[in-house]
């Protein structure tokens, strides 16, 4: 049962899946399989009304971006997990408190719901960011 | 080059800050067949070096000779205002002081992916020195390891196995007698490996920290709990630390890039000088890329600063928030980005990328990676440890000579030969 939108505190950070995507190379298949994903806390499926795998839409304060949700069983309430990549970068703000870094550990988003919505190809997030500009 | 059976011994890992030198990689011609004793990236490394590659420059997509493309980079930069370099830490030190070089003759910005990783355990440093130590001693002595805000499972998986569940002088059973504890706000699956996790909320890290040290210092706090750790435990974990006979704290990313940033590594260095007045401790920083170290320590001996170098005015200034790539493109100030093995499209925030792709870029990478894809300059490049040989520096600080496995694709160079055409030319123009 979809009960609308969840607010979470979402980190990113490295996996194995990514890290070996990486290598492989960022314009496979395998990449965009290891970093369009988010995971979330089985509380936070429950309240979407998602089972692993279907699509969720993760909005910040700058824009929103779809990627497959994943069940992560350890995660606790309130807290859900993007890999690295430029999935998770669409969504984050450039601010780096004046240290060059920017806040990949700590941004604050909302997600929805979106059976059937198109996640995009790492091309076409390229193309799309490049459009904009 | 030969080895008996195409076989290689004790070669150096090029994935992560680990260094790895224990891999035997099996060659077939010009392929690497299989990588004994290297971690699924490694493997993937290695085995997988030929797919997605970059074989031949482009400038605008169209292909040209390496001689076409170094012209039109030299072009770009001679004619750019504000020069940004950026990238280096998955290449050898000779590419990277290369980089100082061209920095320095086009009155440019180099900074390397540092600044988006450790920088801030850098600026820690400098404000409160630094407890280091080797893993090698860590292997043989530490009876308390603590991961804080770090993932080695899926960053560095080897680290456990390889350094860290291994028996050393002191610690004969290191299942027994050295024990392996995990700080993070998520159960990751290095909390799986270890003896004891400790979930603390997010943005807490700091309190944490010096919450301890004021435990470690024999203070009584007016509080149930910090960082949504009961003050008991606290007290308990403050004790452990102190009846250690060698403790390490290694960390990672949730400490640099967390609320706090260069704050909670100066509280964390701070701590472990506390604890050094009862008991050893010492720390080191999960450094992801394999040759970031190398990166800083190049950076500091060639410019006095380890990244965000300035030599708009001739000499070399330091400003991390300043010259810092991600703040240099999120501003707009950068006219021009050279990028050297790294992938900044896929891995800054959005306005940096936007910036990045208002600008003209010189990708030098081996693969074609995100930033190939609006690079209006792209060089192919020799993999550093596989198709050319050099040097790197392990996260504790040790270089280790990178070999040379095989040949690298037709035509394709080493980044320090590409930059030093780079700088053969643009000295000519810059005269």
């Amino acid at each position: 049962m979809n009960n609308g939108s969840v607010k979470v505190l979402v980190t990113s950070g490295r996996t194995l899946s990514q890290g070996r995507a990486m290598e492989k190379g960022k314009m496979t298949s395998d990449y965009e399989n290891a970093v369009a994903v988010c995971e979330l806390d089985s509380t936070a499926m429950e309240s979407l009304g998602i089972k692993n795998g279907e699509t969720v839409v993760v909005k910040s304060d700058i824009g929103e971006i779809a990627v497959k949700a994943k069940l992560n069983k350890q995660l606790v309430p309130g807290i859900a997990f993007i890999p690295c990549g430029p999935y998770f970068n669409f969504l984050l703000d450039s601010y780096t408190q004046h240290t060059g870094m920017p806040g990949f550990k700590s941004l604050t988003v909302s997600i929805d719901a979106a059976p059937g919505a198109k996640i995009l190809t790492v091309e076409e997030l390229t193309k799309m960011i490049k459009e904009a500009t | 080059m030969t080895e008996a059976n195409n076989i290689f011994k004790d070669v150096p890992c090029t994935f992560c800050g680990c260094l790895c030198d224990d891999l035997i990689i099996e060659v077939d011609g010009d392929r690497i067949v299989k990588n004994t004793n290297g971690c699924p990236i490694s493997k993937e490394r290695f085995v997988g070096h030929t797919e997605n590659r970059c074989l031949q420059p482009t400038v605008n997509g169209n292909t040209v000779t390496l001689e076409k493309a170094v012209e039109r980079a030299v072009e770009l930069i001679a004619s750019s205002k504000r020069p940004l370099i950026y990238g280096l830490s998955s290449t050898e030190n000779d590419a990277q002081r290369e980089a100082y070089r061209l920095a320095e003759l086009a009155r440019g910005v180099v900074d390397n992916t540092t600044s988006v990783c450790h920088g801030p355990t850098i600026l820690g440093a400098q404000e409160s020195g630094e407890a280091a130590a080797s893993l090698a001693e860590v292997r043989h002595r530490s009876d308390l390891v603590i991961y804080w805000g770090a993932n080695p499972a899926a960053a560095h998986p080897r680290h456990i196995p390889h350094y860290i569940r291994q028996p050393g002088e002191y610690i004969k059973d290191p299942k027994q007698d050295r024990k392996i504890w995990l700080v993070d706000i998520r159960a990751t699956t290095t909390a799986r490996m270890a003896d004891r996790f400790i979930r603390i909320e997010p943005g807490t890290d700091l309190e944490v920290l010096q919450t301890l040290r004021a435990l470690i210092r024999g203070n009584k706090l007016d509080a149930t709990e910090v960082g949504g750790i009961n003050i008991t435990e606290l007290e308990e974990i403050a004790a452990a630390m102190k009846s250690a006979k060698y403790g390490t704290l290694f960390f990672g990313l949730g400490l640099t890039q967390s609320w706090g940033r260069h704050r909670n590594i100066d509280a964390a260095i701070r701590l472990i000088q506390d604890l050094n007045a009862h008991t050893k401790w010492g720390m080191m920083p999960m450094r992801g890329h394999y040759n970031v170290s190398g990166a800083n320590k190049t950076s500091t001996w060639v410019t006095g600063y380890p990244y965000a170098v300035d030599f708009a005015r001739g000499y070399p200034r330091f400003q991390p928030g300043e010259y810092t790539a991600v703040d240099m493109l999120a501003r707009g100030e950068a006219d021009v980005l050279l990028n050297i093995a790294a992938d900044p499209v896929a891995h800054f925030p959005r306005a940096a990328v936007s910036h990045l792709m208002k600008i003209p870029v010189i990708n030098i990478d081996p693969k074609i990676n995100m930033t190939s894809q609006v690079a209006e300059v792209n060089i192919p490049a020799a993999i550093a440890g596989i198709e050319c040989d050099g040097a790197a520096t392990r996260m504790d600080g040790l270089p280790l000579y990178l070999r040379k496995i095989i040949e690298p694709p037709q035509g394709v160079i080493p980044d320090r030969d590409i930059l030093r055409m780079m700088i053969k030319s643009l000295e000519k123009v810059m005269k």
